[in-house]
């Protein structure tokens, strides 16, 4: 029996909302997890049969990790025992990655406009060399992290916020220019020659016609750019070692710790760590599918 | 505006003279703090791998002292010896087929539901931007938590052998990170997840974009969905598609968090990838030179891998360009 156009496009549309409520929940249960263990008192982090939403919630875990308060609790032998983590600094992490993330990406940005700037108006770069700069971000870092830990061992960089702060900022500044540049393609020059016949100045041009219509584009770049440093592990983990510790590496610190796995702390740290980023992502959601496609969608 | 029309070639040339002059300042004052912080960091760091490449040295060859030159003292030539070794490393070989099947796999797995889920939802419909904020969540969270709340979700008494139990009806004891034969697969379903929404965002962006006009020709034409979707919006879609599988397939060659963050290469050698390996050889071995070697090796191939996508990205977008710049002649 063949079906009219309009139960034809009813049937998509509980297949479409089928498959994507499917998705849906293997994207958000992951997250709901971490959030759900983050209050789950430590009897509950192993048992079987899991706890989904815990019927005694506590907020032990986040005192325990960001309010460094000690726990005390008892065994099944009924002695005492504490919980603390006298090892881990998260404030002092959270405000080194904070520092770190900022000032490479407020550098990388700023130096990527400028040259995006350049590259879309003057030909600075040719497409090649614009090519070229991608591959700084497509070779794996590992190949080169030995050397350079040599290297920063020498200047004194290492464990340094001064010398994550250079990598984050070369690594990362070939997104930064690649995507600057597609959103100020996207400012007619008409504009700007406009602006240049009414007697405006070039600096004045940029400041007025330029950079009020590219200011969303370069605020979703910055964040994007936000997201990769701060969440950056590989390269934190290996150029800094006591004195400079981000996130990333704080939490892998609960992986290795003597006293087993402690899931209700690793799941409040967690939900530290992923807040800002997702407060940040969701600000700038409309502006990311613009700045990924690299030249590649026109419109 | 009198004295430009009255204005003689001379000058104009003149004009053009110091205008690229200009562009040309322009282009060395930005340009040169870049190349200098990229000689300053990069330069070094070549030229050291290239030494040590050649004389043999490991941290515990410096004994006590640590200082930068006491690693020249300590090393030692062995020419080309450790490239023969690297070249007949079997756990080499096996880490770069291991990380090129788990780049592929992660890449293919990322695209395909990428591309299906923003198939289902480019055209408007109730509930898009509900959806659409929350598929692109795991981009948004950090890769080492991804990997940590996977290990709790992934436990033997974890909530997804709950679930399978439940809808088996067996009691399964699953594990999933601790097994050889599924460990790799387990990170890269990790991975997939992670990165899904980077395909899914520029798929919609590129499906978003394509011109109206040739679909309703087509269909006018007569063509059929399947016909519309593999003969006209597919081959328009080619730039944005190559785009979306380079940029996943080089980003989960250098995968390091989660295999190294979950599992050091364990269980066995399952997960030892390429990042892995070295960082083994590098930091738990401390043998610099033969990590300085390998990280050669592992670097001419991904230069040789990168400068072949970048060719293809290239033509393709030459190709795009040239399409839409034809347009306004055919229309």
């Amino acid at each position: 029996m063949a079906m009219t156009k309009s139960q034809r496009r009813m049937s998509f549309s509980a297949f479409r909302y089928l498959v994507l409520t499917f998705w849906l929940c293997i994207v958000a249960f992951p997250i709901f997890w971490m959030v759900s263990t983050s209050f789950k008192p430590d009897k509950e982090w192993f048992a079987w049969p899991p706890v989904y939403i815990s019927e005694n919630a506590t907020m032990m875990n986040y005192l325990v990790v960001w309010a460094d308060v000690s726990e005390y609790a008892t065994n099944e032998d009924g002695d005492l025992e504490t919980y603390t983590q006298s090892l881990q600094r998260p404030w002092e992490a959270l405000g080194n990655s904070a520092l770190i993330s900022v000032i490479a990406t407020t550098l990388s940005v700023l130096f990527g406009a400028v040259l995006a700037y350049g590259v879309s108006r003057y030909q600075i770069l040719s497409e090649g060399r614009m090519f070229q700069l991608l591959m700084l971000r497509m070779v794996p870092p590992i190949v080169l992290v030995a050397p350079i830990s040599i290297w920063y061992s020498a200047l004194g960089l290492l464990d340094s916020i001064t010398g994550l702060v250079m990598l984050y900022f070369l690594t990362t500044l070939p997104y930064a220019v690649w995507m600057s540049k597609s959103f100020i393609d996207e400012v007619p020059r008409e504009m700007e020659q406009a602006a240049e016949i009414l007697g405006a100045s070039r600096a004045r041009t940029i400041w007025e016609v330029v950079l009020p219509l590219v200011r969303s584009g370069l605020v979703a770049t910055f964040l994007f750019i936000l997201i990769l440093t701060w969440s950056e592990y590989l390269l934190a983990l290996l150029l800094s070692k006591t004195a400079v510790v981000t996130l990333p590496v704080e939490l892998s610190k609960y992986q290795g710790s003597t006293e087993g796995r402690v899931y209700g702390r690793q799941a409040a740290l967690s939900v530290g760590i992923t807040l800002p980023l997702i407060v940040v992502g969701m600000i700038i959601r409309k502006h990311l599918a613009r700045g990924f496609s690299f030249g590649m969608v026109r419109r | 505006m009198t004295a430009q029309t009255t204005m003689s070639a001379a000058p104009i040339n003149q004009r053009a003279a110091t205008r690229a002059q200009g562009i040309r300042r322009f282009k060395w004052t930005v340009l040169t703090p870049f190349l200098a912080l990229m000689i300053f960091i990069l330069g070094p760091a070549l030229l050291l791998q290239g030494y040590f490449s050649f004389f043999s040295f490991s941290i515990f060859d410096a004994g006590d002292d640590t200082s930068f030159l006491s690693y020249f003292r300590a090393s030692q030539w062995v020419g080309l010896d450790l490239w023969a070794d690297a070249l007949t490393d079997s756990k080499f070989g096996f880490a770069i087929v291991r990380s090129l099947m788990f780049a592929v796999g992660v890449t293919v797995g990322c695209f395909i539901i990428g591309f299906a889920l923003a198939l289902l939802m480019y055209r408007p419909f109730r509930g898009q931007g509900f959806y659409y904020i929350f598929f692109i969540l795991p981009m948004l969270t950090v890769p080492i938590v991804i990997a940590y709340t996977g290990e709790m979700i992934l436990y033997q008494n974890g909530p997804l052998n709950d679930i399978l139990s439940r809808i088996t009806g067996l009691r399964i004891e699953a594990q999933f990170l601790y097994k050889q034969e599924i460990a790799l697969t387990t990170i890269g379903f990790m991975e997939i997840w992670n990165w899904t929404p980077f395909s899914f965002i520029i798929m919609m962006a590129g499906l978003a974009s394509l011109p109206k006009e040739p679909q309703e020709a087509a269909q006018i034409l007569g063509a059929n969905r399947f016909q519309i979707f593999f003969e006209v919006q597919l081959p328009l879609l080619r730039p944005v598609i190559l785009l979306a599988l380079i940029l996943r397939f080089l980003e989960s060659m250098a995968e390091f968090p989660k295999t190294w963050g979950l599992l050091q290469g364990g269980p066995g050698s399952a997960t030892e990838t390429i990042p892995v390996y070295i960082f083994i050889n590098a930091w738990q071995y401390f043998d610099i030179s033969y990590a300085a070697v390998l990280s050669y090796v592992v670097l001419i191939l991904m230069v040789a891998i990168v400068m072949s996508a970048i060719w293809l990205l290239r033509r393709e977008k030459k190709n795009l360009d040239a399409m839409y710049d034809a347009k306004p002649e055919e229309g």
